[in-house]
């Protein structure tokens, strides 16, 4: 299985380097039959990656430990679907998995190069230098089918504990997927720059790929996080690590692109911006790639200190290098075709959504590399914690949440002070009597910042839910009233009509549960103690019992575990199983939280160890209110995109009538001929 | 390490008859894609993009930029004047794309004839 993995490997990086040179060639001389040489050689990439990702996990499946990769990331106890984990576990292996997931992506674009040949065939070229640039890594800097030196030993090393978990397995490819998938876009993007591609067919074209790309990211963050809480034990969801920061860079840009990239489309304008927001977009996707993998920062995500670095370092400057040159030499393509007419349009909103968006990312990122470049500049590391990106970053959000509500109520270049008051007096009514109803009712906005916080957090999503109810509302009406149905109906027949606009609401409610989950966090409590048999915890309505605590032995761990009774007001609701593992083959420990979670809140235990004199086990008890609203609104979110992916009921029915007519033009002209011969 | 690996596979050393089996399903693995990518049967090609087919796009776009003023003015989310003001920019943007489009379908028709009827056919 090595020669094989290695081979492809070699195989795929010789024919990357044809499509690519090949295809530049055929591009230059207009040769159509070379540019489909470089074509097949693309399609031919994803066979040969896939060869060798199968070889390695194959390797994982038979414990080969004469792989290092093998030996340091698996052994014979662990569990098969961990063992195919093992492809995206270290850094080789993820390389790998990264390099075929680009060839995929790249597969699926060369398959469907008819939707313009040449437009595809530049995209290409561009994705096949970043596939170059990945093999490059595989083949010669982090090599995943590398030996193992010295004498094999009959068992692996495992896989980090902190990573045997079920949302391990798929959080990772999701997150993979999202940095990935932003490659496609960002090469149509240089593409359409490159070649002076007029109008915005290209964004038709990418629409999908970036909003796929955006959605496996949103996925991979949100799995990320449910891990985070899951397994590390601290008892929160987002603790601002430099590797968590690094996925939420893109996701920023993407989100900010998504949105703007629809007054280009609508109306010609923001084309330099767009074409920045998609490049900026890529290039962090790169960095976070480099954050998790040259050690430059201590994350307890990252990979080990590595070389790696340097390559990565040389790409996007070469990278950067690339797309100012093709924007410095092109720029007059991208001059916009409109001005933004009033500040009280849904351009501008989209403006200060962008600028918003842009403030995080610079900040995010700031706050990320500042203990690189305070390191670099002063000799000594200075690390920015959580308070700074919360300080930032709320009153951005809540920004960003006011003009959630605004944006969709507003009417593309202008809207009057009438129509204003005709969209907004209602959903800001609601709004003020639910933050009214909240600061009376035990929220006291004056306590904390972080109360109040919450009662903006909360009072605005109530604003955004109101705007986008009545969208559904007036929009199902007059479809309601057009076809003689019901206004449920209608809203249903509207979102099959315009599935990008409504699917992109329903993203928007999933959006503010998200919010309201966050909302939550301040008024979290925690309380840890020693609990004997019959002991007993108290934290908020509930009371802990502590009934026993046992210990267990199995191949792959030993683990010990708490057994405790919960009654909530007195009446016994439960029983709870917190533990605490260390794993055989690398003796490393690993807590697996027991969580109760209800609508209102979680109640989240940690077995944080044994008190050493007595035995006893000291359990950590948090009370984490609304935690629930978070995966259920990233559910909703998930529900939105692939809505908004679906095509248009008008729009296929279009397309069919083209397809009719273009058989007619087909036929007439057969018959034309005919008639000429006769 | 990578050229180390596949010496060692041709050189078969460990275990030849293994090894030299599995450098000979490589060596095939490769011919076979190369194969593929030097045969291909027919080659495929669209139309270099022309100013026209961007003026059909943008002529298009506004139309549906018109079908969704149309949709929330009758949905109650605009007043008259907001409407009829923004109603009559689009038609303004409108036509003179169609302007555009005309003059340009005029030239080539009297470059190219037969292409002009068929750019009418696909007008309609």
């Amino acid at each position: 299985m090595p020669q094989i993995g290695s081979f492809t490997l070699l195989l795929a990086l010789v024919l990357s380097a044809y499509a690519f040179l090949v295809g530049i060639i055929a591009i230059v001389r207009k040769d159509d039959r070379l540019g489909e040489t470089a074509r097949r050689a693309g399609i031919a990439v994803w066979i040969a990656v896939t060869a060798s990702a199968t070889a390695l996990v194959i390797s994982a499946f038979r414990n080969d430990f004469s792989l290092a990769y093998i030996l340091e990331h698996s052994n014979r106890a662990l569990p098969l679907p961990y063992k195919f984990a093992a492809l995206w576990s270290g850094q080789e292996g993820s390389l790998l998995f990264w390099c075929w997931l680009l060839a995929t992506y790249g597969f699926i674009l060369r398959l469907r190069h008819k939707v313009d040949t040449r437009l595809v065939a530049h995209a290409s070229v561009i994705m096949s230098g970043v596939q170059i640039f990945f093999l490059l890594l595989v083949n010669f800097a982090a090599h995943p089918f590398a030996m193992t030196v010295g004498a094999i030993p009959p068992d692996g090393n495992g896989l980090n504990p902190l990573l045997q978990y079920p949302e391990m397995v798929i959080h990772p490819p999701m997150l993979y997927l999202g940095y990935v998938g932003m490659t496609v876009p960002f090469a149509f993007a240089l593409a359409a720059l490159i070649m002076k591609y007029p109008g915005e067919k290209w964004i038709h074209i990418t629409r999908r790929w970036t909003m796929v790309g955006w959605a496996f990211l949103t996925c991979g963050i949100f799995l990320g996080s449910y891990w985070a809480y899951k397994v590390l034990g601290w008892g929160g969801w987002w603790g601002w690590d430099p590797v968590e920061n690094a996925s939420l860079l893109p996701w920023l840009t993407g989100t900010a692109f998504l949105h703007s990239v629809m007054m280009q489309e609508k109306r010609g304008m923001m084309k330099t911006w767009n074409m920045w927001l998609i490049f900026s977009t890529f290039l962090l996707s790169i960095l976070g790639t480099f954050l998790t993998r040259s050690g430059v920062v201590s994350s307890v995500h990252a990979f080990a200190q590595s070389g790696i670095g340097v390559w990565f370092v040389w790409f996007m400057a070469i990278t950067f290098a690339t797309c100012v040159f093709f924007y410095v030499k092109n720029k007059d393509h991208l001059r916009s075709e409109h001005q933004l007419e009033s500040l009280i349009s849904r351009e501008s909103s989209f403006l200060f959504n962008n600028v918003l968006l842009l403030v995080s990312a610079f900040a995010v990122l700031w706050g990320t590399l500042f203990p690189v470049l305070s390191e670099w500049v002063q000799g000594h590391k200075i690390t920015v914690g959580p308070p700074f990106f919360n300080k930032v970053n709320i009153p951005i959000a809540l920004c960003l949440l006011l003009l959630t509500a605004v944006g969709p109520l507003l009417a593309w270049r202008r809207t009057s002070t009438e129509s204003l008051k005709r969209n907004f007096l209602v959903p800001a009514i609601l709004a003020l009597l639910t933050a009214v109803v909240l600061a009376f009712g035990g929220m006291k906005p004056w306590a904390d910042i972080a109360n109040f916080y919450a009662l903006v957090a909360i009072s605005l999503s109530v604003l955004v839910a109101a705007t986008v109810f009545s969208e559904f509302w007036r929009g199902g009406r007059v479809i309601a009233r057009h076809n003689n149905t019901n206004v449920f109906a209608g809203m249903v027949q509207l979102t099959r009509r315009n599935t990008r606009r409504y699917g992109g609401y329903i993203v928007h409610i999933g959006v503010i549960i998200v919010i309201i989950g966050f909302a939550g966090s301040a008024f979290y409590q925690s309380k840890e103690k020693e609990m004997g048999f019959g002991d007993k915890m108290n934290i908020g309505p509930y009371t802990l019992v502590c009934r026993s605590y046992t210990q267990d032995d199995n191949p792959n761990y030993r683990s010990e575990t708490a057994m405790l009774d919960i009654y909530k007001n007195g009446k016994k609701i439960d029983t709870m199983y917190p533990q605490r593992r260390v794993y055989k083959a690398s003796e490393q420990p690993a807590t697996i939280v027991a969580n109760r979670s209800t609508i209102e809140e979680d109640l989240y235990l940690v077995y944080t160890g044994v008190n050493p004199d007595t035995g006893n086990p000291i359990i950590k008890a948090h009370l984490n209110p609304l935690v629930w609203w978070i995966w259920a609104g990233a559910h909703i979110l998930v529900i939105g995109t692939i809505i908004a992916l679906f095509p248009n009921m008008q729009a296929s029915k279009q397309a069919l009538t083209e397809k009719e007519r273009a058989r007619a033009l087909a036929a007439a002209g057969r018959t034309g001929s005919t008639a000429g011969a006769d | 390490m990578n050229l180390l690996l596949i010496l060692q596979m041709s050189s078969g050393q460990p275990d030849a008859s293994n090894s030299s089996f599995i450098f000979f399903g490589c060596i095939l693995f490769a011919i076979a894609l190369f194969v593929y990518i030097f045969s291909p049967s027919r080659v495929e090609t669209s139309e270099e993009k022309s100013r026209l087919s961007f003026l059909y796009e943008r002529k298009d776009q506004i139309y549906e930029n018109l079908r969704d003023l149309n949709f929330e003015y009758k949905a109650g989310k605009l007043s008259d004047s907001d409407f009829n003001s923004m109603r009559d920019s689009m038609e303004q943007e409108a036509a003179a794309i169609l302007a555009e489009i005309d003059r340009l379908e005029k030239l080539q028709n009297g470059l190219n004839p037969l292409r002009g009827s068929q750019n009418k056919g696909a007008r309609a």
